[in-house]
């Protein structure tokens, strides 16, 4: 029974991680066209890559706006955790459910819906209206892990803080952002990683000019058969890999996913 | 302390506008158009949709691949999650995290990956010609296979991370009780572990299910454009032939899903605990 359960975990480990290897791999082609096995070794796709101008390009939108939607949605999502779990206000139950709601309505229709009802009819701009479609994405996120970490945190120090004749606002800063400081990073790390990786959202937020990353490669890959993309793609699992090797050794992030 | 509501909810406000103003009524505004008719309010958008042999090909596909792949990952991810829970505290963490890790990497990444595999001069096809057991290349991508496989590997860590919270917070004493009893493996798990760790398979149930049938990037890249399923087939309506009201009852569609997948699997969870 024992033996039967590690050779199927053995296996199934085997196919989540195995494609990365495979696509690292055939990123160091020396060939022409993708192919595995590659046809010799060389590093000339992965160089080819850093010159393809619309990476450039979208990589540094990616990043940027993976940086600024996680910001803001922390910025109005700690706050929000935060009323909802000590102040319980009126119509709490309601707020929590509109909050998580970007959740539950799939990606692709919120970038449709924003492009026809805001972009169109209010002249917002591409960029703006991707950042504002990522930020609501991103809230659930930050309000859920926020919250988590608060419910752990005792109420009594607060308290005493104020007791001690701290202001509620020098309590916030002095006594709970300390304590909440890995949750915060850990929504800080999830949050630019869904921001970075995203798709549906950014799908119809997208033209000529403004593109994320991953859409750009989904553009290029329709029409280049060359192992360039497959070179990216080890690049980015290798990224994704560092980051989550980092916030698991200072934060263990997989508690918080 | 904190009895003050009105500073409660002024803590509240700017996330709580911010979600209305800038994604629920933009949302609300696209899912009402699904109704409208060129005389008024009515379904005939949707009965239009429904018209089309293609439209209903498509959405049974979605449904189907959702079924197919929530119901493999089910079953191994029983396996695995029983297998990790096994394992020492040290070899636990390791696990999980590799679990996590492809969550965290980008979804085209992992999804090409899957090009480099099944492709023309992919993996598969190199082997299969090389030893002589097929001619010309087999033609594996831009299936519902290739979808199939995509998909799982995408989703399968959702599957398995609730299932492990849930068999870790199983009683410690219930299995080797019933094996003592003398159930075989088969009846501890039907009669025991099962129904003791239902809402884990649950919540991983309605993160694969509804996972998959929202899919986008798998379909995309390992269907193109003649295998689709329900997003790819919206993506196409609109930017092929501007057809908003097929995207409106797509949308419709999709969320209806959702939130009858999330409720039905909630009123299973929460039913009668206990075999019978």
């Amino acid at each position: 029974m024992r033996i039967a359960g590690q050779t199927i975990l053995f296996l199934v480990l085997a196919f989540l991680i195995g494609p990365f290897i495979l696509i690292c791999v055939a990123g160091l082609s020396g060939g022409e066209t993708l192919a595995f096995p590659p046809d010799g070794l060389s590093l000339r796709w992965v160089a080819r890559v850093f010159e393809v101008d619309s990476f450039r390009a979208t990589f540094t939108v990616s990043i940027t706006l993976g940086i600024g939607a996680t910001l803001l949605a922390l910025l109005i999502g700690v706050p929000a955790a935060y009323g909802l779990e000590r102040y319980n206000p009126p119509g709490a139950n309601a707020i929590r459910n509109i909050l998580s709601s970007p959740i539950i309505v799939p990606g692709i229709i919120v970038g449709l819906a924003l492009l026809r009802h805001l972009v169109i009819p209010m002249g917002v701009g591409i960029l703006p209206a991707l950042f504002i479609g990522h930020t609501a994405l991103l809230i659930p996120y930050a309000v859920r892990i926020v919250s988590g970490s608060l419910m752990n945190l005792r109420v009594d120090i607060e308290e005493a803080a104020v007791l001690l004749g701290a202001t509620r606002l020098q309590s916030f800063i002095k006594v709970v952002l300390p304590n909440i400081r890995n949750g915060i990073m850990a929504a800080f790390i999830i949050g630019f990683i869904t921001s970075f990786n995203q798709v549906p959202v950014s799908l119809f937020l997208t033209g000529p000019g403004v593109s994320t990353l991953p859409i750009d490669m989904m553009a290029y890959m329709e029409f280049n058969y060359d192992p360039s993309i497959a070179a990216l793609s080890g690049l980015l699992a290798l990224m994704s890999l560092l980051i989550v090797m980092v916030a698991e050794k200072l934060l263990g992030l997989s508690r918080y996913v | 302390m904190f009895q003050d509501r009105r500073l409660g909810l002024a803590l509240l406000a700017p996330a709580t506008l911010f979600i209305i103003l800038g994604f629920l009524l933009p949302v609300a505004i696209l899912l009402s158009g699904a109704f409208q008719t060129p005389t008024g309010w009515g379904i005939s958008s949707f009965t239009e949709f429904f018209a089309k042999p293609l439209h209903r090909e498509v959405f049974w596909r979605t449904f189907r691949l959702g079924l197919y792949v929530t119901a493999i990952s089910a079953v191994i991810g029983y396996a695995v999650a029983l297998s990790i829970v096994d394992a020492s505290d040290k070899g636990k963490g390791r696990l999980i995290a590799t679990l996590v890790l492809p969550l965290m990497i980008s979804p085209v990444a992992r999804t090409y990956a899957w090009v480099v595999i099944l492709g023309k001069t992919g993996i598969v096809n190199q082997f299969l010609t090389g030893a002589g057991i097929l001619d010309t290349p087999a033609r594996i991508l831009f299936s519902e296979t290739a979808i199939f496989i995509g998909l799982i590997q995408l989703f399968f860590p959702l599957m398995v991370l609730p299932l492990i919270s849930a068999l870790e917070n199983l009683p410690r004493d219930v299995v080797p009780a019933a094996r003592m009893l003398g159930a075989n493996w088969l009846q501890v798990f039907w009669k025991v572990i099962l129904p003791l760790t239902r809402e884990g398979l649950v919540v991983g149930g309605t993160l694969v299910f509804v996972g998959s049938l929202t899919a986008y990037v798998t379909p995309a890249i390992l269907g193109g454009s003649k295998v689709l399923m329900l997003e790819t087939l919206l993506y196409q309506r609109v930017s092929v032939a501007n057809d908003f009201a097929a995207a409106g009852v797509i949308a419709i569609i999709l969320i209806a899903m959702s939130i009858i997948t999330n409720f039905v699997l909630k009123r299973l969870a929460t039913a009668r605990k206990g075999g019978k």
